[in-house]
């Protein structure tokens, strides 16, 4: 397991009587792409939080590798372990294409954004200048520029149209497959669900 | 391989210009601010130095008009009513003229002149660090030289001569106190002097002279035949502004004062051993000492009845208080920019923060940690109010130039008021020299790019500091939840 959640347990601290998650126990294994899968409120976002290190769960472990999550700083879980990819792309306005991939850090952009299909004209463009597709692209380059072993993406699709949320999707499965990573994605669609590698579905989890 | 801070923060100051342009007139304005402020301050202490020196702490001596006209009255008793005679150097003359008999009142320079042995005698007094002793303004014939005249003017009723102010020193003369006299060439008189002289540039330029020239004088009332007495020109004086003249006519005209060693005037007008001493200056050692060594003059055993001892700080006093306003305005200014700029920056970065908390949640969620996002707000900031500070070290000259034309005509403006009522100006009768400051320096000094520039260091840093408190503290989920 390379990403695993032990008895996790989570409520809002001004809402302790809400519960968002119960006694979730899962693994995530490395080459693997995984949906999280649930209606809005079910919790699908948090648990990806919490994975991601955003915060902590109120009961239970996130370990990565075996080791709590917790043992060193949240944010060198963040910036070591795992990588984000957001559903509005998330990045940074004044920044051109190869500047935001690296701000991903250890590798090389230009190798990644060529694998990702961005051509070589668009390095130096700024980011508000692309499409959607590319945009998210790039934010998957930059996740990918970080060479973590968990790249965890909450609605990656949802701002596309359809064969674009394909065309990420078919990315996203080859990062998992070809690179050996574990991709987690949080969706609602059943669609991806079932393209994927593993679909959990969130009441399945333990709530 | 990943962006730092100093890169990321360049390249949002250059790619984001509202943002940058917005925070840079800010900045710029605070600077300029804080610069006008320290330069007013320093014209201010400046002025003081510069005012207190010039003007300086002493004493000053002349006759009493009123006892003067008492003892005119009792001289004329003494020699008698309907009597020709002299007494106490008060002459009465009977005259028969046309329209009949008319009596002719005099006095020659022993009666209206200060006594040698009294100024002597406060001079001695401790706390007195030196003293000057000038004579009437003395009349005379030019010799060997042309005066400076107006071509426009009617000189039938005018003496066609030249004034002489003797001193024994002449750089405590008032004309010189006061700053409006200064040497262009050679140097000033002294104590040990003997027949030397002191003229006018203009005077030098149109009668070609120069310093180690001589120069010789007699009686105006009889050119012809008065012996001439020479002078060697030892200085070349310049004004500032022309002194104020006597009397009308081209004689007493600034360019036409001459400034002697303390016996030359006498000689040169026919009475030698008849001195006129006009004033008597007492330099004060001590300024914070003025008023005990006052009161120590004031105690010395002379017929005071015959003179007024004028405080020769009481300009000083005016101007100073005068300048303590401003100092205290200007010091307001600096506190006020730095408040007020406090405030500013501190809003616009708290906007900052607020509109740019989805760049922080995604530098966040990349494992950038806080103090590094920090970092960034901090180096655009320092980036911005370094270009500031360069605008406004061009714009400085022109603020503190603004800041000393308004020094001046503030200073000026009190000294007009003060005018008619100052105490100094009563028997005044020689040439009164203007005691307004006709400039001040305000050069922006490199300590006060120095300390502007650390102010500004300061003050971004302590307002983005504050404003950034906001991003310690917040949990990355209470960031980032808007994102994820």
């Amino acid at each position: 397991m390379i990403l695993e959640a032990k008895n996790v347990s989570y409520f809002y601290k001004s809402q302790k009587d809400k519960l968002i998650l119960k006694n979730v126990n899962y693994g995530f294994e490395p080459g693997k792409m995984y949906a999280l899968l649930g209606p809005s409120g079910s919790g699908k976002t948090t648990l990806l939080s919490l994975l991601a290190g955003l915060d902590t769960p109120t009961k239970g472990e996130i370990l990565y590798d075996g080791k709590l999550i917790t043992a060193r700083d949240l944010t060198e879980h963040r910036k070591h372990h795992i990588s984000l990819v957001f559903q509005s792309y998330n990045l940074i306005d004044y920044l051109t294409v190869v500047e935001n991939v690296k701000l991903g850090g250890k590798k090389e952009p230009e190798p990644i954004l060529d694998k990702m299909g961005i051509s070589q004209e668009f390095w130096k463009r700024n980011v508000l200048q692309l499409s959607g597709g590319q945009q998210q692209r790039v934010a998957i380059a930059r996740a990918l520029a970080s060479d973590a072993n968990v790249l965890l993406a909450d609605e990656p699709t949802g701002n596309l149209d359809e064969a674009t949320a394909w065309d990420v999707i078919d990315l996203l499965k080859r990062i998992a497959h070809e690179e050996g990573k574990c991709v987690i994605v949080v969706t609602h669609s059943k669609e991806l669900a079932d393209s994927v590698d593993v679909a959990i579905r969130m009441d399945q989890l333990g709530k | 391989m990943k962006m730092n801070s100093l890169q990321r923060a360049w390249r949002s100051v250059i790619r984001k210009p509202i943002k940058s342009i917005l925070l840079l007139l800010v900045m710029i304005t605070i600077c300029l601010f804080l610069l006008c402020g320290m330069a007013c301050r320093n014209a201010n202490v400046q002025t003081q130095d510069t005012t207190r020196q010039a003007i300086g702490a002493g004493l000053r001596l002349d006759a009493n008009e009123k006892n003067r006209s008492k003892r005119l009255t009792e001289c004329s008793e003494k020699i008698g009513a309907g009597q020709e005679g002299s007494y106490g150097g008060v002459h009465q003359k009977k005259l028969e003229t046309a329209y009949g008999t008319q009596w002719m009142v005099w006095c020659d320079n022993s009666f209206d002149s200060l006594q040698i042995s009294d100024i002597e005698k406060l001079a001695d007094v401790p706390g007195i660090s030196d003293y000057n002793i000038s004579t009437c303004i003395t009349a005379v014939n030019p010799v060997g030289f042309d005066r400076i005249e107006d071509p426009d003017m009617d000189q039938t009723n005018d003496m066609g001569g030249v004034v002489l102010i003797g001193n024994r020193k002449m750089e405590l003369d008032s004309n010189v106190l006061s700053g409006n006299v200064t040497l262009k060439d050679g140097r000033m008189v002294t104590e040990k002097d003997q027949d030397v002289c002191v003229i006018s540039e203009q005077l030098a330029d149109q009668d070609h002279l120069a310093v180690g020239d001589k120069i010789g004088f007699n009686d105006y009332h009889d050119p012809e035949h008065s012996q001439v007495q020479e002078a060697t020109i030892i200085g070349i004086y310049q004004t500032q502004q022309p002194m104020s003249p006597l009397m009308a006519g081209d004689t007493f005209r600034s360019e036409n004062i001459i400034f002697t060693d303390l016996r030359f005037p006498e000689k040169a007008e026919g009475s030698e051993n008849d001195p006129c001493y006009e004033h008597a200056y007492f330099q004060v050692g001590d300024v914070d000492n003025y008023d005990a060594v006052k009161a120590a003059v004031s105690a010395v055993d002379i017929d005071w009845e015959r003179y007024d001892l004028i405080d020769r700080n009481g300009n000083m006093s005016t101007m100073s208080s005068n300048f303590n306003d401003l100092e205290k305005i200007s010091t307001l200014l600096i506190l006020i920019t730095f408040a007020a700029g406090f405030i500013m920056l501190f809003l616009i970065f708290v906007f900052w923060t607020k509109n740019r908390n989805y760049e922080i949640g995604i530098l966040l969620s990349l494992g950038y940690k806080k103090q590094n996002v920090l970092g960034q707000l901090f180096a655009e900031a320092f980036i911005t109010a370094l270009l500031a500070f360069a605008i406004s070290f061009t714009l400085a000259p022109a603020a503190s130039g603004a800041a000393a034309d308004y020094l001046v005509s503030a200073q000026a403006e009190q000294a007009e008021l003060e005018k008619n009522i100052n105490a100094d100006n009563v028997a005044y009768s020689t040439v009164q020299s203007e005691q307004t400051v006709v400039g001040v320096d305000v050069d922006i000094t490199k300590e006060m790019f120095l300390i502007c520039g650390a102010g500004m260091v300061i003050l971004t840093a302590v307002s983005i500091g504050t404003a950034g408190i906001g991003i310690l503290k917040k949990n990355p989920k209470d960031i980032l939840s808007e994102l994820v």
